[in-house]
Parts: structure tokens; sequence; C-alpha cells
């Protein structure tokens, strides 16, 4: 290949919205395919998500390259710089993203030669529900540049922080009932954990794509329901 | 191989043969006014190649969308676009140039079922920033690079509501640098919905029968056996027989309409239907249960009529009559039931509950930006309420909350999982918030002074309650002033009522 085509600047801009979107496919997909292999206790599934994460470290070192080059060569101003800037924070998110659903794959292998413990994967399985809708509204804001549907993502936190507290609980409840299912359990717990830090990377890329719309930051406090710290 | 040529090559080739005419020209002392002349004329023409190379990339750019050729399927007929145009599946055609420039896929023509399911704005664009899918973005790169045809399931979640589309992707024969494919997608949803449907029925069915089938079985032993002769014992066991084999009827109807309303999930409701009938119809029909209990049932709600939800009769009818059902296995004797109706809600209005510090929990959302204004309507019990931790599980099939009195009858645990099934299928949304009097805080503290015989005042018990909230699109707004929500008051308490009460 070697010969480069020249772009415009408008067009490399566009290009580097399109490669953070890709991410996001890519990250969803990952968050998706790793809650599925937990539910259905499929290995296979759960190794391809595993192999997979490299692409999404790839394209953020590209969208991080890629920014860099055009803040030094263009020199872009006001919107265009809050473009750049968000774009480099969310493919950061992204990146992060998939290293969590990464983390649950992997732990997926081992809970899967574990006794099932249907009612608990199922509970994982609704949260992983939640938190993926959450991904998918907040790329659908930045794809679209929609301030209210970055707002309405941001605004409804506390579902995810509810839907944990209510999986912790019920995990404690199992391990106290049967000790010989605290290992597996504990794998459950940080599964959740890893979805609920999903959930706030949505809420921090929304706060970004807010930042990149009107230039400013989000200065309300952020809507916390009443989380458990004990178990950081 | 291509043509195509960069800046980078041929300002190095305009400057060197400048700097070779310089020195040239530097050498003759009589052409030295030429100098002058010499060094535009190098600029001019580095300026004149760059200005066309910058044109041929623009160029190249707008070729990508396809024009509009007029081959004609006959001649009088209608053009290849406007055929792909009227296919009833979404089809697409993809353009790229380079394997490695991974964002570089462009859609140059997207026919008008692709556009409508994508909510596209044109014809054209970015692919990714409308298919983002990376297991179809990898079809589209091997028919555009491996020119091959390929296929894979397409999972499009819009909202709650959950598709399964399968994509095609195929190469199309071009000359030239850009490669096209054909990206064409298939509705699947009905047939896997079906067969997960059949597995799930399955093993719900057999799993929830196998306990009143046992007893029955249990009950039919003793009565051929030991109980032989026992009149009374006999009309006993007949009695929890019928009670059994009654639970089992319940329990496949349920199934069946829960079945139903699933395989109907994701074809919206055609028609109107009215939530201030549907409350009223609910609470006539459960108003002698009521009276039984000591429950006074009361309706809030404007007339009738005003303000229609885009829905079907039937099932918003079961939605209330499920909320009522529970509310009132649960309310205290002499406590009240109400059920409101308000309107013209924004969508945040309409999950926002009654921000009453009790625990809530948004156990369906509604599709955002679909519908500008919600009715709901509110069932709410004073009941003992529902324990902040159980919440997320509510609506889940099967499930009952531990160690919970349900009253005379035991439930299937079926209720709210047809209710958020339906409204679902509605794109309208469900809210629970409850106040419950062992909050867990205060069981903890409980637990950690037992015998603490203090002469304090007993720390105010909340009022215990239990709301559902089910909020639907109306089919128009009715207000004009649309922005503030209003609660009407009609006629209150239902007819019957105030002669049950
Ligand atoms: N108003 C309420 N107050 C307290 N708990 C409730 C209330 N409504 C529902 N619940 C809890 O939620 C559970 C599920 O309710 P659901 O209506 O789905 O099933 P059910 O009432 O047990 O059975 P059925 O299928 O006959 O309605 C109930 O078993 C109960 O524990
Ligand atoms: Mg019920």
């Amino acid at each position: 290949m070697g010969a480069h085509i020249v772009k415009t600047y408008q067009e490399e801009l566009d290009q580097l919205s399109a490669e953070v979107v890709l991410m996001g496919g890519l990250a969803e997909a990952q968050v998706a395919d790793a809650v599925e292999a937990v539910a259905r206790r499929d290995v296979g599934l759960a190794q391809s998500v595993v192999q997979r994460d490299h692409k999404l470290d790839e394209l953020e070192k590209d969208v991080e390259r890629k920014c860099i080059r055009l803040i030094a060569l263009r020199q872009p101003m006001a919107d265009d710089l809050r473009k750049t800037v968000a774009a480099m924070k969310l493919a950061t998110s992204l990146e992060r993203t998939g290293d969590l659903a990464k983390n649950i794959a992997k732990r997926a292998m081992v809970i899967a030669e574990a006794e099932p413990m249907t009612p608990l994967t199922r509970s994982i399985e609704r949260m992983g529900k939640l938190v993926s809708s959450r991904l998918r509204d907040v790329l659908d804001a930045y794809k679209a540049g929609k301030l209210d549907l970055a707002q309405n993502v941001w605004a409804s936190d506390t579902e995810v922080d509810e839907h944990y507290n209510s999986l912790f609980r019920e995990l404690l409840t199992y391990m106290m009932g049967d000790p010989r299912t605290i290992s597996a359990c504990t794998h459950l717990l940080f599964m959740a954990k890893n979805l609920e830090r999903i959930g706030d990377h949505a809420t921090n890329m929304a706060e970004h794509i807010h930042y990149e719309l009107t230039g400013e930051d989000y200065v309300e406090d952020r809507p916390k329901g009443n989380t458990l710290n004990s178990i950081e | 191989m291509d043509k195509r040529k960069s800046v980078w090559n041929v300002v190095p080739a305009g400057g060197v043969i400048g700097m070779v005419a310089l020195v040239g020209i530097a050498m003759v002392p009589v052409l030295r006014p030429f100098l002058i002349y010499a060094a535009l004329l190098v600029v001019a023409y580095t300026m004149y190649k760059y200005l066309v190379i910058i044109g041929e990339a623009e160029g190249r750019i707008k070729a990508l969308k396809l024009p509009e050729k007029q081959i004609k399927v006959q001649p009088q007929g209608p053009s290849f676009q406007e055929v792909l145009r009227a296919i009833p599946d979404p089809v697409m055609i993809v353009a790229g140039i380079e394997p490695d420039d991974i964002a570089g896929r462009w859609i140059v023509f997207a026919n008008t079922a692709a556009q409508g399911l994508f909510r596209m704005d044109g014809e054209g664009g970015l692919l990714v920033s409308t298919i983002r899918n990376p297991e179809v973005l990898e079809c589209v790169d091997e028919a555009l690079f491996g020119g091959i045809s390929t296929s894979t399931f397409y999972d499009l979640a819009g909202g709650a509501r959950d598709q399964i589309w399968r994509a095609y992707a195929s190469p199309l024969p071009v000359t030239g640098p850009q490669r096209l494919a054909l990206l064409t997608l298939r509705d699947e949803t009905d047939a896997r919905r079906m067969e997960r449907m059949r597995a799930d029925f399955l093993a719900n069915a057999s799993h929830e029968l196998r306990t009143p089938l046992a007893s029955l079985a249990g009950f039919i032993e003793t009565l051929r056996g030991p109980a032989k002769d026992d009149e009374k014992a006999r009309e006993k066991f007949l009695d929890i027989m019928a009670t059994q084999a009654e639970r089992m009827r319940r329990l496949i109807q349920d199934l069946l309409s829960l079945s139903r309303i699933e395989l109907n999930e994701h074809v919206p409701p055609s028609g109107e239907a009215d939530l201030t009938l549907a409350a009223r119809d609910v609470v006539d029909s459960v108003s002698l249960m009521a009276r039984d209990k000591g429950v006074s049932l009361i309706i809030r709600a404007p007339k009738p009529g005003l303000y229609p939800i885009l829905g079907d009769r039937d099932q918003i009818l079961q939605v209330v009559q499920n909320l009522v059902d529970n509310a009132l296995k649960y309310a205290v004797r002499g406590s009240e039931v109400t059920v409101d109706i308000r309107y013209d809600l924004s969508l945040e209005q309409a999950v926002a509950g009654s921000n009453s510090g009790a625990a809530r929990l948004v156990l369906l959302r509604p599709d955002r930006n679909v519908h500008d204004f919600y009715a709901q309507v509110t069932v709410r019990d004073a009941g003992p309420g529902i324990r902040r931790e159980f919440l997320p599980r509510l609506a889940e099939r099967f499930y009952r909350v531990e160690g919970q009195k349900s009253g005379d009858k035991l439930g299937t645990g079926l209720g709210l999982a047809i209710v958020k099934h339906i409204i679902n299928r509605h794109r309208g949304g469900l809210v629970v918030e409850s106040q419950s009097s062992v909050t867990s805080d205060a069981a903890d503290v409980l637990e950690r002074t037992p015998n603490e015989k203090v002469a304090t005042l007993p720390a105010a018990t909340p009022v215990t309650f239990t709301a559902f909230s089910a909020c639907f699109p109306q089919a128009r707004a009715y207000g004009l002033g649309a922005d503030t929500p209003r609660l009407v008051i009609s006629d209150g308490v239902s007819r019957d009522l105030k002669d049950a009460v």
C-alpha cells in the first residue's frame, strides 16, 4: 500500500469518531458475550472474549495516536478540539470496558467448572443486560451527537447500583447457606463489581459527550445510590 | 498497481526540477532577470499539481456515492435502484477502498427498509455510524476484500425489544480500486423466538407442575389405600385435591397466556385503549373480593375517552387486573388500595415515582425518544411492602419474595412477568416503589441491641406501602400546555364501591 490518500481535515475528524464508534461496537459485543458466557456456561465463548481483547487495545492506541497527530498538525480550535479530546477519552473508557469484560470472561471459565447456580447467574445476566443497554445508549448518543440521550444515561446511573446491591445480598445469603459455594460466589461478586464499573464508564462517557457538545463540565452531583463500599 | 499518487511524490519532483533550473540560470549572468520568473513558474507548477491531487481525492470520495444510473428493467419501467428500494428486506450497498482504513467503509445505497430499520437520515454515510456490530462488519470486510459471501446473526436490541436478524454480505463485481458489497438483512426473530419459547415453556411447565401433581398422586394413593372407607377423610382430601387441581389449572392458563404474549411481543399493538375504562372494569370485578377483605378500593382518574393510549384493550386490562390482584392480596384489613391515573407525562415524569424516599426501581424503561406523552396507572396498597433488595427480581418468572405471607392463596409468580411482557410490547414502562418496615439498616440495629431496655420513644415505623406504576404511550396529547402533569379526580370511588364501603 504505502501511498497515503490525502485526507481533508473534516475527514480526519470524521474518521476519528468513526473509529471510536467502531471501538464501541467491539466493547458492546465483548460485554454481551462475556455475560452470555456466564449465563450459558460457555467456555469457548469466554475464551474468544479473552482473545479478542487485544483488538480494543490496539484501536485505543490508534485513536490516541491519531488524536495527538491531529492536535499537533491541525491545531483544532473550540468545537473540533473538544471533539478530539472527547474521542481520546471515550477510547480510554472503552478500552477499560473491554478489560473488565475480559475479566468477567476469565471468571466465567472458572465458574463453569463449579455446580450451576442458576438464580445467581440469572441475576448477573439481568445486570449485564442493563449495563449493555446503558453502553448502547451512550454510544448512540455519541454517534448522533444528541445531548438529551447522553443526559438520560447519566441520570439513570443509580439503577445499576440497585441491582448490584441486591445481587450482593443475594450472594451473601447463598454463601452463608452453603459454604461450599463461597469460591464460586466470590467470582460472581467480582463479576458484578466489574459490571458496575462498566456502568460507571458509561456514565463517564456520557459526561465526556456532554463536554464535547456543550464545552461545559457536568456540575451537578452524580446520582448515586447507597453503594456498599465494604467490598472494594 | 494503482495510479494514485501522493503530494509527497510530487513535491520532491517539482523541487528537484526547480533546483536544477535555478542553478542553471544562476550560472549565466545575462539570464539572471529570468530567475524570478523561473522561480514563480516552479511554485505555480507545484501548486497546480497539489491542487490536482486534492481534487482527485475529493473526486474519489464523490465517486463513492453511486450515481443514479437510469438502467431500466424495461424501457418504461423502474430503474434497478427503484426496484431495490421496494424490496421489503433491508438492503444496502457498501463501498470500501483500503482494508487497513478500518473506519473507511461507506454505505452508498440503502433501501427504504434499511433506512427505517436503522433510522438513517439518507441513503448514505459511514457504515460504522449505522452498524457497529463487529461480526457484521467482519462479514462486510470479507465480502469487500476477500470476495467471499458470508452471513452472521445480528442481535438488534432496540430498547428492551430484542430482534434477531441474519446479515448476509456478498461481493459485487466492480472494476477499479473501489470495492462494493451487498449487505442484506433478514428478520429471524420469530423463528428463533419460537424455538427458545418451546424450550422455556417445557422447562417451566414441567418444573412448576411437578409439585401439585406429586401431591395429587399422594392423595389418590391414600384414598385408594388407608383412607379407603374413611368418609370424613375422603371429603377433606377431595377438597385439597380440588384446590391443587385449581392451582394447576391457573398455572397452565398463566403459562399459556405468557407464551402467547411473548410470541407477539415484538409486534406493536394496533388499536386504542383507555386506562380509565380498564381500571373501572377491574375495580368492578374485584369489588366483592375487596369487601370480603374489608379493603376499600379508590380510583382517581379522569373521565374515560379523553386520552386513548396505543394498545390492546384486553392486555391493558390484564395489566391493571394483575396489579390490583396483587395489591388486594397484600393489603391489610381496613386499608385502602388506590388506583391513580395520570396522563400527558413526559418519559422522565413517567418513570420518576413519587419521590417519597422509599426504595424505587425501574423494572422496565420505555424506549427513549419514541413517544412524547405517556399515560400512567399507579396501583398502591398499604401492605407490608417489599424490601429493597428483592425489587430487581420482581417480574422474573416464578419469582416470589422469600418469607412473605401471601395470604390465602399461593400465587404462581407469573402475574408480574405477564405485566412486564405486555408493557414491553406496548413500549411502555414499569416502576415499583416500596417502603417496607424492615429496612435492612433497621434490621442490623435490632440485631445489635437485642436487650437494651432504654426508655426511648420507639422510632416511628415508616408507613409501609407498595406502588406499581405502569405507563403507556398515549395516542395523542390531551392538554395543550402539556408540560404540567395533571391529576384529574373524577367520580372518586366507583359506584358499586360506595355501596360496598
Ligand atoms: N403489592 C405487593 N405487595 C407485596 N409484595 C408483592 C406485591 N406485588 C407482588 N409482590 C411480590 O412479588 C411476587 C410476584 O408477584 P406476581 O404477581 O408475579 O406473582 P404472584 O402474585 O405470587 O402469583 P400470580 O401469578 O397468581 O399473580 C409475589 O409473590 C410477592 O412476593
Ligand atoms: Mg400476582
